[in-house]
């Protein structure tokens, strides 16, 4: 039986790409690469105008922050460093380079010297963090930092290719086609936890990848592929560890507080690329779909491709989009350009029609159904939350434990009176960071005097 | 407070506006380079959503409610489907006419007020005068549900309120007619010969002590007996409630409780044996079965939680059975459900699910 958590939904697939292998795709004429792709410090840049660049060199640095180093994705010259606004609306400093098509790797750029048995721990937390790793599933958290915090603390590593968000297939075309990097990677990551078992965490509407998994494990027992049923947000790191493990993640407490750390497939892989190859984090699969792109598909694209050049791959829209979003519809940010560019974050581009738009054909009122009480994963009222923003009762909402709320969307998305229930939530969690901020400051006033 | 309300409104309203499509969806190709991205809509996620609305929840009660109509129209002749058309028009004319005089948004299109309406007719004796379903209606959409913020703002139950309103008028609600009287369609005031035809309810009888003569528990079951117009066919409206229940528009924990808490009351304490007899008897006359699974489970008016709905729904069957048992009055339901609505913020307040992984909760002052 596959294993769950209670709450959740049942969101429409819309895997239209998951038969669609993964295609590289050429590095564009120009990539504006980004200087934060994480969560964190912004990285400094490095080079400056004029300065020739090699792939995989390093062209922007974190120091003594928590933040991740970020690496060119092709070799050429820097054309020139410029503002621009993230995919979240920030603006951060990108690294624009001409690309000279001749894909010159660095020279720093080799194997790691020893075997996988005689590294330390140390030594890997260096590799992952060299490597620029951050979080691939959409968080972006610096996977450096995440490994060193919980060393000594795991006892169940999970990978997780849960894939809940519909239209991504991504990580199941990864674990289709490169299932021994995956593997690979968890074993890194076994023995930087000297942990003697690993899980690999498939929803079971994958079946197919996890065949192939079992296959090339063959009798290796010491990982486990796990089944989980398809439901959404089965890939959230709290319902993960529960449908896994039984164990329950409290409010404000990291998985390492119960013995668990979990990685995206793909940080995985690129975990395992960084070891056997010295390849630093330069490109990453993205699902470029949505009702509104001609040809769908699974891309392997480098960092700092904009999505104008990916469109223009998969031959471009064949009817004008409503919205284009950077991740899965249910989470994902919408768009307001086409150049922007991908990140590490990016595990999908979407171009959708109205088709997808059913907010607001009518006027919006609660009719108290309890469907997202029922459906909420962190098992909060949803109802009474958007109510309590509404009214702007901060205390109320504080009692209903808004700050536990995830975010991941399910109240919204089975919502019959179309109330924007997590945009109400978002916006009272800002008040109530600026309340707790403003009283803070008050009282460090009154202390002065 | 009112203010906030007011502006939280406004910024729905005015991305109704940006959502508005200003390019054409015909196209069959795009030129990237002249496409411009100025037309892109921006929301906050999620960007994709399920298609139940309001409507298709409100026709889905429509539906459950048709065959317990059908029934009742069978049983008591067309004046029983004059009364629910004309408690349906008035329940809608009177919303419309409302919000559009206050220049609200009209939302009659969500059948809210068509659920209510229907709801009211159904609970109206078939000897009414016409014009009292009417009189409720307008009571129920504009007092009721209106004045408080309209659909989802009530605090009770509309078509229950509106009940009790027009127990103003107390013989026109409680003279009931045997099933298969002849009673003229069109009269608008109370249909001559009704004397002739009027009856007691069993629930009447049960009050006095004494199971009810001349016809059985099959009967009560089928709905071959007298009272108003949807209750009378507890089989029926099982059937409503387990085409809701398919439909995933209640779930099972107030009507079961509820006409539980009856029955199981009834047993402990009956007043005429045989005692298994007489707590049937209790559960299956009446208005138990209509209320329970149509007016407890409104969504305004009943809690969100499922511990909640376990404790209304003892609640509103103890509650029954107390006004039963020492109420002026042979019928309770309708006035539970009404006590027990007032209750509903306290008890969503205290069977707040513990959230996922637990950890101390602030608890706010005021």
């Amino acid at each position: 039986m596959a294993l769950t958590f209670k709450g959740g939904i049942h969101v429409s697939e819309h895997k239209h790409t998951r038969k669609c292998a993964v295609e590289q795709m050429p590095a564009p004429k120009t990539v504006s690469i980004p200087m934060s792709q994480h969560i964190g410090a912004h990285a400094d840049p490095c080079v400056k105008a004029g300065d020739i660049v090699d792939l995989g060199q390093v062209i922007g640095v974190v120091e003594g922050k928590l933040g991740c180093n970020v690496h060119s994705s092709v070799s050429g010259k820097v054309v020139k460093i410029d503002e621009k606004k993230a995919n979240n609306g920030i603006l951060i400093r990108n690294v624009i380079i001409e690309n000279d098509g001749e894909n010159r790797l660095h020279p720093d750029i080799k194997p790691w010297s020893k075997k996988l048995e005689d590294t330390t721990p140390d030594e890997i937390v260096e590799i992952v963090k060299n490597a620029g790793i951050s979080g691939m599933g959409g968080a972006t958290f610096p996977t450096y930092a995440k490994i060193q915090s919980a060393l000594g603390k795991v006892e169940h590593i999970i990978i997780n290719c849960a894939e809940c968000e519909p239209f991504i297939t991504a990580n199941h075309r990864l674990l289709l086609e490169n299932p021994d990097e995956v593997i690979g990677g968890l074993k890194i990551l076994m023995h930087t936890f000297s942990l003697k078992e690993g899980i690999i965490a498939i929803e079971d509407n994958k079946r197919d990848a996890a065949k192939v998994l079992r296959e090339r494990l063959g009798e290796d027992s010491k990982v486990k592929v796990c089944l989980l049923k398809t439901k959404y947000p089965q890939g959230d790191e709290r319902q993960l560890i529960f449908a896994l493990t039984g164990r329950k993640l409290a409010a404000g407490k990291l998985p390492a507080d119960v013995g668990c750390c979990v990685f995206n497939a793909e940080t995985c892989a690129a975990i395992n690329r960084a070891f056997a190859t010295g390849m630093p984090l330069t490109e990453r699969i993205v699902t470029v779909d949505g009702d509104c792109i001609k040809n769908p598909k699974n891309l392997l694209v480098p960092l700092g491709t904009t999505y104008r050049d990916l469109i223009t791959f998969c031959g471009g829209f064949s009817k004008t989009p409503n919205k284009i979003i950077c991740g899965g519809p249910m989470m994902g940010v919408a768009q307001w350009d086409i150049d922007t560019a991908v990140t590490k974050g990016t595990s999908a581009v979407l171009a959708l029609s109205r088709k997808f738009e059913h907010y607001f054909e009518q006027p919006s009122a609660c009719i108290r159904c309890g469907r997202c009480v029922n459906n909420c994963p962190m098992r909060l009222m949803p109802s009474y939350l958007a109510m309590f923003s509404m009214q702007n009762k901060l205390d109320m909402a504080e009692e209903f434990s808004i700050s536990s709320c995830i975010e991941c969307g399910s109240c919204s998305y089975n919502c019959p009176g179309h109330v924007p229930i997590v945009q109400y939530i978002r916006a009272t969690k800002v008040k109530i960071n600026d309340r707790k901020r403003a009283m803070q400051a008050a009282l460090e006033q009154s202390k002065l005097k | 407070m009112d203010n906030n309300q007011k502006n939280t409104n406004e910024i729905t309203e005015s991305e109704v506006k940006n959502t508005v499509p200003e390019a054409s969806d015909e196209q069959e190709t795009v030129d990237l380079n002249e496409f411009m991205p100025e037309l892109l809509t921006v929301t906050p996620p999620p960007h994709i959503r399920a298609y139940d609305t309001t409507r298709t929840v409100m026709l889905d009660v429509c539906i459950a409610l048709i065959p317990a109509l059908i029934w009742g129209i069978f049983i008591f002749g067309y004046r029983a489907l004059m009364h629910t058309a004309i408690s349906i028009i008035f329940a809608v004319l009177a919303e419309f006419a409302y919000e559009k005089l206050l220049k609200k948004p009209v939302t009659v299109l969500d059948f809210s007020a068509v659920v209510t309406g229907m709801l009211l007719a159904l609970n109206l004796p078939v000897t009414a005068p016409l014009w009292l379903g009417a009189v409720g209606s307008v009571f129920a959409i504009v007092v009721v549900k209106q004045l408080f913020g309209g659909i989802g703002k009530n605090f009770v139950n509309p078509a229950l309120a509106a009940r009790v309103f027009l127990f103003a008028w107390p013989t026109y609600m409680s003279i009931f007619t045997n099933p298969g009287a002849k009673l003229s369609t069109f009269a608008i005031g109370v249909p001559e010969g009704v004397d002739a035809v009027a009856s007691a309810t069993s629930l009447a009888s049960l009050k006095n002590g004494v199971l009810p003569e001349g016809t059985s528990l099959a009967d009560a079951i089928i709905g071959v007996e007298n009272g108003c117009i949807g209750e009378v066919s507890a089989l029926l409206l099982t059937a409503g409630f387990i085409y809701l229940l398919v439909r995933r528009v209640i779930t099972w924990h107030i009507p079961v409780t509820f006409i539980g808490t009856v029955f199981v009351l009834s047993l402990i304490f009956p007043q005429s044996s045989p005692t298994l007899d007489f707590a049937l008897w209790e559960i299956f006359s009446g208005g138990l079965f209509l209320g329970a699974i149509f007016m407890a489970t409104d969504y305004s008016t009943s809690p969100i939680t499922k511990r909640g709905r376990i404790i209304y729904g003892i609640g509103c069957g103890a509650l029954t059975v107390l006004i039963r048992y020492f109420g002026g009055y042979p019928e309770g339901v309708s006035f539970s459900i009404l006590i027990m609505n007032l209750l509903v913020w306290y008890i969503d307040r205290y069977t707040k699910p513990t959230r996922f992984g637990g950890g101390k909760v602030a608890k706010a002052d005021k």
